[in-house]
């Protein structure tokens, strides 16, 4: 605890503060334990036992970047009707043992991987872990509920057009990704999902969710040792891998602003700027971190919100991040401002693009970037469900079983000619793709040329 | 989706900030949370609550002001929200934002909500530098001075429109509050309406700041992993020479009873139908409150609950539907029932399914198997709510605002003690049509007038 001088001077200014607070340390002891399944999947174990609950999350590499062309939407549908039951217990069955528990078991799909997962209190973690087992090794998949649920996914895609956010969103990735795995919607279009089939579902199941290759993250008031026993048991009916996919060619956002315009009866312009990132895997991600949280990660630490919001007045949010998986992701920026200002908005952005490439950034904000950076990471590992999927995309992107030790060096020794360089590398302020989701006639947003297109998504 | 609403000034939605939080008691086999909890009230009448967590080497620390949209009078509607923004824009010793780049640089997070009833200020950190938002929450209660005051109130007006303005649902719940009631403060919105807003004066925020940011008008509370006497101490030194203002003026308003159903209907920009039906009900000084709060779960929580069974499952009628109810509100709230329709779905004809549903409620005790469902979800959900330092801190705050935070281990008692018949009795006594407001949102499609498709083209 520092003293009351200190604090202080913690108040007189923010480069005072700088140089005084000392960084700090966050080896959180996650203490994690690795072992093998003998069907070859990876279990991860940080035991916790200040709570009697248990949470269990397994990796399948069966995310949405798997989706067959033509078949978008498959992997989210896929992992919704996995929760639907088993061979042996109907949906309704399954749901009323669930919740009288107070359990919850279900699959989800990311875009990477998707993840099976439970939390349950300690004294129901057998009972729920034989649920979860149920719907991996010997789900219900039948007709009636697939149907249900492929009606229920479309109905859920309308709803989320609705937002104006959503279909930026959906605009802006189709751009910039084209037909590559990340290219469109992880839900789908309603099109798309409209069109899958029964078999379509079981194929897609058959085919990526093989335990031999999956991840298993346990983090609770278990013993390693007892819950590689019970996980052994729990999932003997599912062996094999599945093989690597590979990663769609580079992007490359030709030279101009490319902007698409979407017309809707709203307030706010969404805007998302933006161009290709950068996989996970790339060493330049802890260069990038620090520089994304300088340019408009680090909330009211950095440029954009300082400028667009606090200086200008012109969004309650604003921010930019760079979103690395297991292929090149993007770089984006997304704001909402009242239509009117969507071109001040646009131009502010743009100037602190530019001025990010053409200038280096000062000490405090570099050492800012750092402190927050590498001080803050024990907030996003506190709660069980934060610790398990931090050990899975451990293991998924191969960063270490020590990557929170690690992680203040990579951190830490990222200098100012560094952000220089990857601002200078990975932001184009002059190749940018611009998806504005805006009352156009309100927002007039400048382009040298207009051209009527397709209908708007989501208009009907 | 991919733009985020960056985490500063946010307002949450009682029902859904809450709901977790208050399924939380003390399990069984458990010795209750607040016998940990270190109590002291200072000289100047500031509460303070202080308790250690040893799961996370985290700290939280809160102030609460017992003012929110419920303390506000017609014409200054939203005053309450803006004085939390302006909380950040700067005090006579530091300038505007600067409290949350300090937070930062010491590896902290920082944010505010303002409910109806209160404004909570938090910081979550690593447990080492605790002291630092202790300084900072002192100054800012002392030492109000904010900068900027027009370009923040165009950022609120930006928020207003993201939340409300472009968001149908919002939109809708804004106009049934309003129609529910006619005399207590709850009529409006914890934003405020849009032009009192843009009306608001910096004069207006300072007299508002006097009156209800006082000590005697706060409460303290720190969660985690630290030395809780040493913490004690940290607060009563920076606290206890702060100087109370004005006394708050007392709250008169009642609302008369409601004998009839209200129908609000609201056109706007959405392409699915919605409605919400709100009931008055009591808040936790009625022991009918935990009869209430099991019927919501019952109606609507978890897969095998009635409302999701019957209108997602069976009928396939809904995108979504949930029932919610706030046992800790102030005064007496809303129970309420809300649900967007699937394409082609009317809504009046959804209500009619609920309303069968509702009684059937009234008209027959529910099952044993199913009142236990809900009873062991409401436990599960206790021990889930724990897992995060912020959350024991909200909880703490909102039982010792309501009277005392030792009631928080009186919560699972009470939920243990409802019977079917309570339940049934509650369900006959409030869920009735005469003490209904309802209101339809008849969508008018998102294409502006006139508008509409997509255009594109270069950006200059």
């Amino acid at each position: 605890m520092s003293g009351a001088t200190m604090r202080m001077k913690m108040l007189a200014s923010v480069a005072a503060i700088a140089a005084l607070v000392l960084a700090a340390t966050p080896s959180h002891a996650l203490d994690i334990k690795k072992m093998t399944l003998s069907n070859g999947a990876t279990v991860l174990v940080s035991e916790q036992h200040q709570l009697p609950m248990v949470t269990v999350m397994i990796e399948f590499d069966a995310g949405t970047r798997r989706d067959p062309k033509g078949k978008e939407g498959l992997a989210e549908l896929t992992a919704r009707c996995l929760s639907q039951g088993t061979k042996e217990l109907t949906a309704p069955e399954f749901d009323q043992k669930t919740d009288f528990m107070g359990s919850s078991v279900g699959v989800s799909a990311g875009r990477d991987y998707s993840t099976a997962g439970m939390t349950s209190l300690k004294k129901y973690q057998g009972e729920t872990m034989q649920l979860l087992a149920g719907i991996l090794t010997e789900p219900g998949l039948r007709d009636a509920d697939i149907e249900r649920k492929r009606a229920e996914q479309v109905a859920e895609i309308k709803a989320a057009e609705e937002q104006p956010g959503y279909t930026a969103g959906v605009e802006f990735d189709k751009d910039l990704f084209g037909d590559a795995p990340y290219g469109h919607p992880g839900a789908g279009s309603s099109d798309s999902v409209a069109k899958l089939t029964n078999d379509d579902v079981r194929g897609y199941y058959h085919d990526y969710y093989k335990l031999g290759s999956a991840i298993i993250a346990v983090a609770g008031d278990v013993t390693a040792d007892e819950v590689k026993a019970s996980l052994e048991k729990a999932l003997a009916g599912l062996a094999g891998s599945v093989a690597p996919q590979d990663a769609p060619s580079p992007i490359n956002v030709p030279a101009g602003l490319h902007v698409k315009l979407i017309d809707r009866n709203v307030m706010q312009a969404n805007i998302i700027m933006g161009s290709g990132g950068v996989e996970r895997s790339n060493p330049d991600f802890y260069r990038l971190k620090v520089m994304n949280y300088i340019l408009g990660g680090g909330g009211f630490s950095s440029r954009l919100v300082k400028v667009v919001r606090s200086q200008h007045g012109l969004a309650y949010s604003i921010n930019s991040g760079f979103e690395p998986g297991k292929f090149q992701g993007a770089f984006t920026i997304g704001l909402q401002t009242k239509n009117a200002s969507s071109n001040e908005a646009i131009d502010l952005v743009l100037q602190q693009l530019r001025e990010i490439q053409e200038k280096p950034v000062s000490d405090a904000e570099l050492d800012g970037a750092k402190k927050f950076l590498i001080g803050s990471f024990p907030l996003g590992i506190e709660r069980q469900s934060a610790i398990a999927s931090f050990m899975i995309q451990v293991e998924f992107y191969g960063l270490g079983l020590d990557y929170a030790d690690q992680y203040p060096k990579l951190i830490g020794s990222v200098t100012k000619d560094d952000v220089l360089a990857v601002a200078k590398k990975y932001l184009h302020p002059d190749s940018m793709i611009v998806v504005a989701v805006a009352n156009q006639a309100e927002a007039k947003i400048k382009t040298s040329q207009t051209e009527k297109a397709a209908d708007a998504p989501g208009a009907q | 989706m991919r733009i985020t609403i960056f985490g500063n000034h946010r307002r949450l939605v009682l029902l859904a900030a809450l709901g977790t939080l208050l399924s939380l008691t003390a399990s069984p086999a458990r010795a209750g949370i607040s016998d940990a909890v270190k109590a002291q009230t200072l000289p100047n009448g500031l509460r303070v609550l202080v308790l250690e967590n040893h799961k996370a080497p985290l700290a939280t620390f809160n102030v609460f002001y017992r003012v929110g949209s419920r303390n506000e009078q017609f014409g200054k509607t939203g005053i309450s929200h803006l004085c939390e923004h302006l909380m950040f824009k700067g005090t006579k010793k530091v300038g505007p934002e600067e409290f949350s780049q300090i937070i930062q640089q010491n590896g902290g997070e920082d944010n505010a909500f303002t409910e109806s009833d209160f404004t909570d200020y938090f910081e979550t950190m690593n447990k080492d530098h605790i002291d630092v938002p202790i300084t900072l929450e002192a100054d800012r209660m002392a030492n109000f001075e904010p900068k900027d005051f027009d370009k923040e109130k165009h950022v609120v007006l930006e928020e207003r429109r993201m939340r409300t303005e472009d968001n149908p649902e919002d939109a809708l719940d804004e106009m049934v509050r309003a129609a529910a009631y006619v005399a207590h403060p709850y009529h409006w919105p914890v934003i405020g309406w849009f032009h009192d807003v843009d009306g608001l004066t910096l004069d207006d925020a300072m007299a508002y700041h006097k009156i209800y940011y006082s000590p005697q008008n706060a409460l303290i509370v720190a969660v985690g992993d630290f030395d809780g006497d040493q913490v004690l101490k940290l607060i009563s030194e920076a606290f206890a020479g702060i100087k109370n203002g004005p006394k708050p003026p007392p709250l008169t308003d009642l609302e008369p009873p409601q004998d009839g159903t209200r129908r609000v209907e609201l056109k706007h920009a959405a392409n699915l139908p919605a409605f919400e039906e709100a009931y008055h009900v009591p808040n936790i000084v009625s022991p009918d409150a935990y009869a209430l709060e099991i019927a919501s779960e019952i109606l609507s929580d978890g897969q095998s609950s009635r409302l999701y069974k019957k209108l997602v499952v069976e009928k396939q009628m809904v995108v979504d539907i949930g029932a919610g109810y706030d046992m800790t509100s102030f005064d007496p709230g809303l129970f309420v029932v809300s649900a967007q329709m699937r394409p082609g779905i009317k809504a009046a004809d959804t209500q009619v399914e609920v309303e069968k549903e509702l009684a059937a409620m009234r008209d027959a005790p529910v099952g044993a198997e199913e009142l236990q469902k809900a009873k062991n979800l409401e436990q599960a959900q206790f021990v889930f709510g724990q897992d995060s330092v912020m959350r024991e801190a909200e909880m703490l705050g909102v039982y010792e605002m309501l009277g005392d935070y030792r009631n928080v281990d009186k919560y699972l008692d009470g939920i243990d003690k409802v019977t079917a018949a309570d339940v049934q009795r509650v369900a006959k006594t409030y869920l009735v049509a005469t003490n209904m407001t309802e209101g339809v949102l008849v969508p008018t499609g998102v294409l502006p007038h006139g508008g509409g498709g997509l255009s594109g083209g270069e950006l200059r």
